[in-house]
């Protein structure tokens, strides 16, 4: 599903990631541990292809991200579900049409998108606040509603960043729980965090990085 | 069709929430385009006016004198031959003598002190439509100055040069001012759909991220700078209309006397409707230049 090969990412002369060898498969739940600085990040937005690589190749479903063609970029990424720290929901459209976005943008006719929205509510636990506004919201509500955009457009790979990150540890649990319900349907789920609760409460595949490096990789049964 | 609400309603989504700088932006399209507008309302009223006066050029050939009627006629079928006479009057000698005594009635004495008559016979030709421009009926005056049996050609060449111009420099002004307040126009919409973009960039930054193509996020910022390009294009129709009826008010009676008045006129539908255009590709094209920015700087 996802393979990195040597991949290194400089920014300013200083590597943010160096040398990263990894393989992720599919249906696999992967953590992304390490502390501030640490790289995980640059590795997601690599993931994502908000940025390219300096060094190595990174295969995402097969195909190689950096000889990918501008044009194509926005059909990988409507393959993939991105849920953000801070939510970057859109303050002026309410809960619905935050969650629509993905799916207005593939062009689906209002009937799905209507049915596919209300779905990815329900599975989250919002469908009550679908009118409402992103500032009107709770933090654990906007995150809610972030994983609902994520994964509305029935993504194969959900990628995740600190999406615990300020919360408090019952909230955080119950962030945690929805993510591994959507691994359990088949979706690959990575998640970056520093919050070692995380990992306590998961138990699987850990991926460790440190000052840009890997330094281990524990629970992937190889 | 949803997508194309879609964008509609994005775009006027964006113009209902950057009140103050659409206004600037309209109202500096429709200065720019009334600027022009002034150059364009007085270059057709003049067009039309000169349109006018070219339907009364005439030439005036006066023929040698001692010349046999046969060979009078003769000269004047060969002239109607050619393509650029339109139509043709003959003015014997004794015709110019009394034509004259008609028009100037206190001067007449002054030719009996001469005994002989001593005006000449014309030949006065009315040019055909597609001759009458200047040059071609200098062309064809000097053509005909080295004819056999001709004296002197005779035409309102000043005018006509002097006219020619007039246009020509109302032209150029009409050119140069457009295109120095087009490009201002364009930099102006430019400018404020650059400040859309930075106050919404976070959003374009989702939408890039939630697989949007270019064309999908730009499509909204496209039509916003139409649409105020437009807009400008209508208050400056507004505006030169106000300021032309102002202009035939303040004109009044000496106009109607002159009969100015009833020559001037406003733009037809067609201009009026080219001129909106413009305004909606003026501000498009401003839009273009600010995305094609924003898509090199965050690409």
């Amino acid at each position: 599903m996802i393979q990195l090969f040597h991949v290194s990412k400089y920014y300013d002369r200083r590597p943010a990631l160096h040398d990263i060898n990894l393989q992720i498969k599919k249906g696999e739940f992967v953590l992304l541990m390490g502390p501030s600085g640490a790289g995980k990040t640059t590795l997601l937005k690599l993931l994502f292809c908000a940025d390219q690589p300096d060094e190595g190749q990174i295969l995402v479903q097969n195909r190689n991200v950096a000889r990918l063609r501008p044009r194509d970029l926005p059909h990988l990424r409507r393959t993939m579900g991105f849920v953000f720290q801070d939510f970057k929901l859109l303050p002026k459209k309410n809960v619905f049409e935050n969650v629509a976005l993905p799916l207005m943008v593939q062009g689906m006719s209002a009937f799905d998108t209507r049915r596919k929205v209300g779905e990815a509510l329900k599975a989250v636990g919002v469908e009550h606040r679908q009118h409402s506004r992103p500032p009107s919201l709770s933090a654990g509500e906007q995150q809610r509603v972030c994983i609902a955009r994520g994964i509305v457009n029935g993504p194969m790979i959900l990628l995740a960043d600190e999406p615990t990150g300020n919360m408090d540890p019952d909230l955080s649990s119950e962030i945690i729980e929805l993510f591994k319900t959507i691994n359990a349907r088949g979706t690959t789920v990575m998640i970056a965090t520093h919050n070692r609760q995380v990992v306590n409460q998961v138990h699987r595949r850990v991926v460790t990085l440190n000052q840009g490096r890997l330094v281990s990789d524990e629970g992937s049964g190889e | 069709m949803r997508r194309l609400s879609y964008f509609v309603r994005e775009a006027l989504r964006n113009i209902r929430g950057n009140r103050t700088t659409t206004l600037i932006a309209v109202a500096t399209t429709a200065f720019t385009l009334a600027c022009f507008g002034v150059f364009l309302l007085l270059y057709l009223n003049l067009r039309g006016v000169a349109n006018s006066l070219e339907d009364d050029i005439q030439v005036i050939i006066y023929l040698a004198d001692g010349q046999s009627p046969q060979a009078v006629a003769d000269f004047q079928r060969r002239l109607r031959a050619e393509p650029e006479v339109a139509t043709l009057t003959y003015v014997s000698k004794e015709q110019a003598l009394a034509d004259f005594r008609t028009q100037y009635p206190a001067e007449h004495q002054l030719l009996q002190g001469l005994g002989e008559n001593p005006l000449p016979a014309s030949v006065v030709v009315t040019m055909a439509p597609r001759f009458r421009s200047s040059e071609a009926v200098k062309r064809w005056a000097e053509r005909l100055n080295g004819a056999p049996g001709v004296a002197q050609v005779q035409y309102n060449r000043d005018w006509i040069e002097n006219l020619t111009a007039v246009m020509g420099f109302i032209e150029l002004a009409a050119v140069g001012v457009g295109i120095i307040l087009s490009a201002a126009s364009v930099t102006i919409i430019a400018s404020t759909i650059r400040l859309t973009l930075y106050a919404r960039r976070d959003e374009v930054e989702i939408m890039r991220l939630i697989g949007a193509t270019g064309a999908f996020i730009k499509i909204p910022y496209l039509l916003e700078g139409a649409v105020l390009g437009a807009l400008g294009g209508a208050l400056s129709l507004a505006l030169l209309r106000g300021g032309f009826e102002f202009f035939k008010m303040q004109l009044g009676s000496t106009g109607r006397l002159l009969g100015i008045d009833s020559n001037f006129g406003f733009f037809p539908v067609r201009v009026s409707l080219a001129i909106v255009l413009v305004g909606l590709m003026l501000g498009g094209a401003g839009s273009f230049v600010s995305l094609m920015e924003f898509g090199r700087t965050r690409s």
